[in-house]
């Protein structure tokens, strides 16, 4: 289990991240969400093992963060940032074997073929990273971060991700969240920044809600997704559909729908 | 299918290696018989031969004299400072993770010849009865020089865990500038034999290479060069940035403390041996990048083979020239370098666009 307790982290004198507690199980997809400025960003480095605490603790599997060398650390998690640039002509294929960087894997060319199957990047491997599409950088990227924690160990491994939806149409969202979605049941656990409430509700098993460095709320999406709480997290005002058939939840400003739906109920 | 696309592309690499090493060779040998004492072909080879014991007919002892011990160490030496200066260009870049970055650019060649002017002007004098001393300390200044610079320019262009293309370069200046006024200072105190020296530091010269020489040069760039080639993993890992190489577990404070050091003192050594020869560690990655493609695994030892090659060329060329005369070599490196790197600019423009 990723364990946070209590984490506190401030930059000079300045809380960023305020006592904030959560915990990611293996198998499970937890979502991250908050408005700009909530301590995101800050969390997340802080989980990485790239920032230290000032005060509070963080455990992979039991171990403290702290005791972990980078090495180490890599095998049990693989770590997503929003933007990775590369200056260099590397092809696909070579950033997605950058994966395996730091250890020896035992089937290296199984895992990247099975990689490379699942993000969908198999046909373009050949093409230098810098020529592809927004969609396919990503998937690109997904499958290098993939492939450091693809192989089966005794203990469960954790997959970090900030924002990785943040400039892709809807159809590779999707994609890149049904990529997530598969790997619950290989002993991974997955925490994700998310900025669409929509698609944290739709694969998040459960959700943590942060506002001003805070955890607001967490817990499984119906437990957090209340109107009055969502509009107070993020200081807007947000209305929530509920679709009758698939006990789906929609979500919608409701500043210009000021009317009740027919189709809807309230929660 | 992937499995044989690797072992096709490691298979490539290894040619893409043994050809530039056949390369270097022929390039050396062409350096043995050309000069302002003729020898031919024929007889260089025969030269050669004798020395591993297999002389067929006689052979003139002044040519094989100007080949051995004037030659040749200086064809050696010219292959370590161009090799070294290529693969350190090469590691500089990718750690800097800036295509633009060059040992002359960003201030290692100049703080090393600032180093090595003050050791000449001040304590040379000082350390006469002391020939060892001597010896080892103008490379040793060398080194510090250009590892200080180097850390300068690094720490100044650092923000936010990025180098900035634009501050990196202000940096660079800023710090060769200072390097520049420094030496000019301490010229002021020297003597007129410190002076001539300035020239050769300013304008890169093999001349004086020779056999005293090629130890240190074997140990303090051979060496160095050969570790970094173990680095081209943790470079891979770098030119992603230096937060993803960390989640992918590598230590990089210890791993860019290593870099540096090793490039400063591949460049270093080569400035107290040589003085400052730029553009090859800046042109010599470019292309083999377009040629070869971004892997360090290549980048790395296929910069050293023809940063070597290149180096011997424009020596080739500085004694032949306008011989009895010599072209300093950093001159020709430059002359040649400059519009090309012009030229690259401009292709690499027009390519994005």
């Amino acid at each position: 289990m990723l364990q946070a307790t209590h984490i506190h982290f401030c930059i000079r004198q300045r809380p960023i991240v305020r006592e904030a507690s959560m915990e990611v199980k293996p198998g499970e997809i937890m979502a991250i969400l908050g408005p700009n400025g909530a301590g995101k960003s800050t969390l997340f480095r802080l989980l990485a093992g790239e920032l230290k605490c000032t005060r509070g603790k963080i455990n992979y599997n039991g171990a403290s963060i702290e005791g972990l060398k980078p090495k180490e650390l890599a095998t049990v998690r693989a770590v997503m940032p929003q933007h990775s640039t590369v200056n260099f002509p590397f092809t696909a294929q070579e950033v997605i074997e950058l994966g395996n960087s730091s250890h020896q894997a035992s089937h290296p060319e199984k895992n990247l073929q099975e990689v490379m199957k699942l993000t969908q990047t198999s046909f373009f491997k050949d093409s230098l990273y810098q020529n592809l599409s927004g969609g396919e950088k990503q998937r690109v990227q997904l499958a290098r971060v993939l492939l450091q924690i693809w192989e089966k160990k005794p203990f469960p491994r954790y997959l970090l991700l900030d924002e990785p939806t943040s400039s892709l149409d809807i159809s590779q969202q999707h994609l890149v969240l049904n990529i997530l979605q598969k790997l619950k049941n290989q002993n991974i656990g997955i925490l994700v920044i998310l900025h669409d409430l929509n698609l944290a509700a739709h694969y998040a098993d459960r959700i943590a809600l942060l506002k001003d460095g805070q955890v607001a709320a967490i817990g499984k999406v119906k437990e957090v997704f209340k109107e009055s709480l969502l509009s107070d997290v993020f200081d807007h005002p947000i209305r929530l559909i509920h679709h009758l058939e698939s006990d789906q939840v929609l979500v919608s400003s409701n500043e210009f729908y000021n009317y009740p739906l027919k189709t809807t109920k309230q929660a | 299918m992937i499995l044989s696309s690797t072992i096709a592309k490691s298979k490539y690499n290894g040619i893409v290696l043994t050809g530039m090493s056949m390369g270097l060779l022929i390039i050396g040998i062409l350096s043995l018989s050309a000069g302002a004492y003729s020898i031919s072909f024929s007889q260089t080879i025969q030269i050669l031969l004798d020395q591993v014991g297999l002389a067929s007919q006689e052979i003139n002892t002044s040519a094989s004299n100007v080949l051995l011990q004037i030659r040749l160490p200086r064809i050696l030496i010219a292959t370590l400072i161009g090799g070294g200066l290529g693969i350190s260009g090469a590691a500089l870049q990718g750690m800097f993770r800036n295509p633009l970055v060059e040992p002359g650019l960003i201030g290692v060649s100049s703080g090393s010849a600032l180093f090595a002017v003050i050791f000449i002007v001040f304590f040379s004098q000082l350390l006469n009865n002391f020939p060892l001393i001597n010896q080892l300390g103008l490379p040793l200044f060398a080194f510090i020089g250009g590892l200080i610079n180097v850390l300068a320019v690094y720490r100044l262009s650092r923000g936010q865990g990025k180098t900035d293309t634009a501050t990196l370069i202000l940096a660079g200046v800023a710090i060769n500038a200072l390097a520049g006024s420094l030496i000019g200072l301490s010229l002021f105190f020297a003597d007129d034999s410190a002076l001539r020296s300035f020239t050769f530091w300013s304008l890169g010269d093999l001349g004086s290479s020779s056999w005293t020489k090629f130890p240190t040069a074997l140990l303090l760039i051979g060496l160095p060069a050969i570790l970094l080639l173990t680095e081209a993993r943790n470079l891979n890992a770098l030119s992603l940035g230096e937060r993803e190489a960390f989640h992918m577990g590598i230590s990089i404070q210890r791993v860019k403390l290593r870099l540096l050091i090793l490039s400063a003192l591949i460049v270093g050594i080569g400035v107290s041996i040589a003085g400052m020869i730029g553009f090859v560690g800046l042109v010599v990655p470019h292309l083999i990048r377009i040629g070869f493609g971004a892997n360090h695994r290549i980048v790395l030892p296929a910069s050293f083979l023809l940063g070597a090659i290149l180096l011997n060329l424009a020596d080739l060329i500085a004694r032949t020239a306008v011989a009895p005369a010599e072209l300093p070599i950093g001159v020709l490196t430059a002359l040649i370098g400059t519009p090309f790197f012009i030229w690259l600019i401009f292709k690499l423009n027009l390519s994005k666009n």
